[in-house]
């Protein structure tokens, strides 16, 4: 009996080996990336040479790096809000019912993150240059917010399924609860810790997103991603560096509340 | 706003006092002729409990969802003090409901969820706090009002539910299978504590079960059903002791069917001839159908109305004993006679407990004890209340 | 009379729990939004595409262009997916037999790239794979000339691999995690070694969390554009990069929603596939 057990964890010990280095290959690029920005040279290396913070002073001082930014913000805020809306109140109208077709339009609901996102992007492009709206950031959020629309439903959906008891709306009724009161009191507070996670997947989707911004860009409508894009592109520089530790912040952030959010729950991802 | 309601306090006065909630003609369809309820018709009187007992699919839950709203009657009425209800949501009648694992909210503490229904009515916050403060002091919860549903135990639980359905003095509680999934020795507490609260409250119970033991132990009256029809309604001992049909008699506990052929009236009872030459004396069938002689019956006995004698008595059978098994609380025999294997069951140490495999023994009933049964279901053309 | 009008009013209410009927009207908002923002751009490429007949799709189909990026795509998503397999597989095994904290502290290792901006890795991976950068730094260390890792094939693959392989992990993690750990003992009971363990009883029970995870990893990587871009040549074109070519180079709008056409059409049969062999063991949707 010892015997295998040793090979069990021997086996484990293996597993573990082999997946070491591809686990280091996961994360070498995020560990590099705010080294780099505290670099003093002007050119982008790694190893950096330690330390400065010029870089995030070009950054913060460039206007336009720093209205993209705002932009950025601005656009990810009100798409968060559109996808928190349609996908909180699909998930709701959808909730424990069943029907023919349900699964036909829970792939609708799913399609803009199924169809490759070029696709969307001419689609978009050509809508709103035919309504006349292109140039500024309102057609990037709509478009965006179409783009989370299915995280937070999937998010909001899988919530309802786990906390919302149908005896509770029953329950409800019976004592003397009309529709918004049902609303109000049993699902919206099942519904709660879905769209919020559901609602910040869609926030990194959005804020990150290149391809609908960079079709949808306009001279005034430059997210910061788009920016980064184009600056890549041209040359390395610190300033980049700068800016990629933002998305960083917001990608070990969501991290942190993600797992603060299963500790509360008890469940991972 | 709920018309139909105002809100008040409960005095000794209006115990008892409460409305009375009529079923008319209820049928209950969902596709092609496929009906779940046929023709349920019952009143459940103010104060009184009356059980809704069959086992699974027998349309219970459904009646019982058709009187809470949850669903639709194809046909017929539901009648609080008169007035037909069967087309209004649930939310604008006045019933307290408790469902089987009472559905808490469970965001909400204690005195939320016994505040909610008064809340839903429209009583001002210090209003609906003191009553619900009060409600919860009466079963007392008094000191668990902040507390969420989810630190209570399943007692606690129940009564927070009972309390919510009651604060607002609804026309009557209905309660679906509450206590289905718990153990016995909780069950029985909680049963208890219902049936302290319902005569506490005087406040009608419609309750629904498959377990005869909770409907016996409960209720006042116990409406049987199978197959979506009321086949019996009475009180309990009439349920068991006199039942109307082969069912009724075998889900209610256990019972001996013994064959026969009705000869005529003796006295006020049936006088039928069984197997091996053997005659006794029965009731009449409940559904007070007439007989002619010669027609074959079946008559239902209970293990424990049959006494073995050891010596000849007035309706006497003979037969021999095949096993005895000693169950703690009573000794079961088996025992060959009249033509069949009889069950028969005996708590009281006699003489003939001494008695197992192959011992003769003499069994007797008294007439009143004996039941000649109505046709299976559907031969039934009305349930029949058994008057007293 | 009053029969009738009850019955219209039994209809009205519908013949079942009235509660679900109540909150149907919840769909409007997404049913605008997806209509307008969603159906409708895709309407706009249908017209756009057929605008000129089938001039356009012609136009498409003879670019040589085309016959290069379609070859790419291909070649591209069907190495990123043979590589992001087999690197997830023992990251996923890892994850199934670890305990608890070290489970977290490895989900961890595959989280936050998954949460990381793919313009950002890109970004990094650029810096690492240049000729002055990390790679080549420990290369030239080892003895090993100066060797070319970016604007390449290579560098692709990288870029691509590493996005792709935690949305390879959690299929398969899925599937491992619903393996019941008493057929591996009753295995063992029956003198099975860990390698009869790993071929007879847990290979064929994650066979369909691996196709599940090859088709989701295999048309996420058709879909890519920054990378080919960021860390790619010209000759590393992807059919999003055509796109884009046709748009702003080109300046066709008619010929790019041709191409988006194709490109659709090809696409649908592999997801139909992909969503009805993820709905075996996979969390979610439906």
């Amino acid at each position: 009996m010892s015997a295998s057990r040793s090979l069990r964890l021997s086996g484990h010990a293996l597993l573990l080996i082999a997946s070491a280095p591809i686990l280091l290959f996961l994360l070498l690029p995020s560990l590099i990336i705010v080294p780099m920005a505290l670099s003093k040279s002007q050119m982008i290396q790694f190893p950096p040479e330690w330390i400065s913070l010029h870089s995030f002073v070009d950054y913060l001082g460039d206007p336009q790096w720093v209205d993209s930014t705002l932009l950025s913000f601005q656009v990810t805020i009100v798409a968060v809000l559109i996808g928190a809306v349609a996908g909180g109140t699909a998930a709701i109208a959808l909730h424990g019912r069943s029907f023919a077709g349900k699964g036909l339009l829970v792939g609708l609901i799913m399609m803009p993150i199924v169809i490759p996102v070029v696709i969307m992007a001419l689609g978009d492009y050509l809508l709103f240059a035919q309504l006349r709206l292109l140039g500024s950031w309102v057609p990037i959020a709509v478009a965006h917010g179409v783009l989370a629309t299915p995280y937070v439903f999937i998010s909001a959906q899988a919530g309802l399924t786990s906390e919302l008891n149908p005896a509770l709306v029953r329950s409800a009724r019976s004592l003397g609860a009309r529709p918004t009161s049902v609303l109000y009191h049993v699902y919206w507070p099942a519904i709660r810790p879905g769209l919020l996670a559901g609602s910040m997947l869609g926030f990194a989707v959005s804020f990150d997103e290149v391809v609908l911004a960079l079709f949808l860009q306009g001279a005034n409508a430059v997210t910061l991603p788009v920016r980064t894009f184009s600056a890549i592109q041209y040359e390395l520089t610190p300033k980049i560096a700068a800016s990629a530790s933002l998305f960083i912040a917001l990608a070990l952030v969501a991290l942190g509340l993600q797992a603060l959010a299963a500790r509360k729950t008890g469940r991972l991802s | 706003m709920n018309s139909a309601v105002q809100p008040g306090t409960l005095s000794a006065s209006s115990r008892k006092a409460g409305r009375e909630v009529e079923v008319r003609g209820l049928w209950k369809s969902y596709g092609e002729g496929e009906y779940v309820v046929r023709d349920v018709n019952f009143a459940l009187r103010p104060g009184e409990f009356l059980t809704l007992l069959g086992p699974s699919g027998s349309g219970k839950t459904t009646t019982l969802m058709m009187v809470a709203g949850f669903e639709n009657p194809t046909r017929g009425e539901i009648l609080v003090d008169g007035h037909d209800i069967a087309l209004r949501p649930p939310e604008q009648r006045n019933f307290g409901v408790v469902f089987q694992g009472y559905a808490l909210f469970p965001q909400k503490n204690v005195l939320e969820n016994v505040e909610f229904g008064l809340r839903m009515r429209g009583v001002p916050p210090a209003d609906r706090r003191r009553r619900a403060l009060d409600m919860l002091d009466r079963v007392g919860l008094a000191d668990f009002t902040t507390r969420k549903p989810r630190e209570l135990s399943g007692g606690q639980q129940q009564r927070v539910a009972l309390a919510r359905a009651l604060v607002f003095e609804p026309d009557a509680l209905l309660l679906d299978e509450p206590l289905g999934a718990l153990d016995r020795k909780l069950r029985e507490s909680l049963q208890n504590e219902i049936k302290e609260l319902q005569k506490r409250f005087g406040i009608s119970i419609l309750f629904v079960t498959h377990d005869q033991d909770e409907a016996m132990m409960m209720s006042d009256r116990i409406a049987v059903m199978a197959e979506g029809r009321i086949v019996q309604i009475g009180p309990p001992s009439d349920v068991y002791l006199h039942p109307a049909t082969p069912f009724v008699a075998g889900f209610l506990g256990e019972t001996n069917l013994v064959p026969g052929t009705y000869q005529g009236m003796d006295d006020g009872y049936a006088v039928v001839d069984f197997k091996d030459a053997a005659r006794g004396r029965v009731r009449l069938p409940a559904d007070g159908r007439s007989l002619t002689a010669g027609e074959a019956v079946v008559v239902s006995v209970r293990p424990e109305r049959i006494r073995l004698l050891t010596d000849h008595a007035e309706t006497t059978f003979a037969g021999l004993v095949a096993d005895c098994t000693f169950m703690g609380r009573h000794t079961r025999y088996r025992i060959q006679a009249l033509g069949q294997a009889l069950t028969v069951s005996v708590t009281e140490w006699s003489p003939t407990s001494a008695l197992c495999a192959g011992a003769p023994v003499w069994l007797g009933w008294q007439a009143e004890d004996a039941q000649i049964l109505s046709g299976p279901e559907g031969a039934l053309p009305m349930p029949q209340e058994i008057v007293r | 009379m009053m029969a009738a009008i009850k019955g219209l009013r039994r209809a009205r209410y519908g013949n079942h729990d009235g509660q679900a009927r109540h909150f149907a009207w919840l769909i409007v908002p997404l049913a605008i939004l997806y209509g307008v923002f969603a159906l409708l751009p895709l309407g706009m490429i249908l017209r756009f595409s057929v605008a000129n007949g089938f001039e356009n799709f012609r136009n498409v189909l003879d670019s040589p262009l085309l016959l290069r990026v379609a070859t790419n795509t291909l070649v591209i998503s069907l190495a990123t997916t043979a590589i992001a397999l087999a690197l997830a597989i023992p990251v996923a095994a890892a994850l199934w037999r670890s305990g608890p904290k070290l489970r977290s502290l490895i989900m961890a290792f595959v989280l936050l790239p998954f949460w990381t901006a793919v313009l950002i890795k890109n970004f990094a991976w650029a810096v690492l794979l240049q000729d002055n950068g990390v790679v080549n730094g420990l290369l030239q260390a080892a003895g090993v000339g100066p060797v070319t890792l970016l604007h390449n094939r290579l560098a692709v693959l990288i870029g691509m691999v590493h996005f792709v392989l935690p949305y390879a992990v959690f299929p398969i993690y899925t599937a491992m995690r619903e393996i019941d750990r008493r057929l591996e003992n009753a295995a063992r009971s029956m003198g099975a070694g860990t390698a009869e363990v790993i071929w007879h009883v847990i290979l064929p029970l994650i066979v369909p969390g691996i196709a599940a995870a090859a088709l989701l990893v295999f048309i996420v990587s058709t879909g890519f554009f920054i990378t080919p871009v960021i860390l790619g040549s010209p000759s590393d074109m992807m059919v999003s990069n055509l796109v884009d070519y046709y748009v702003h180079e080109l300046i066709n709008f008619n010929n790019a929603a041709a191409l988006a056409v194709l490109v659709a059409l090809l696409l649908a049969p592999v997801v139909v596939l992909q969503q009805r062999v993820g709905k075996r063991g996979q969390y979610g949707v439906g």
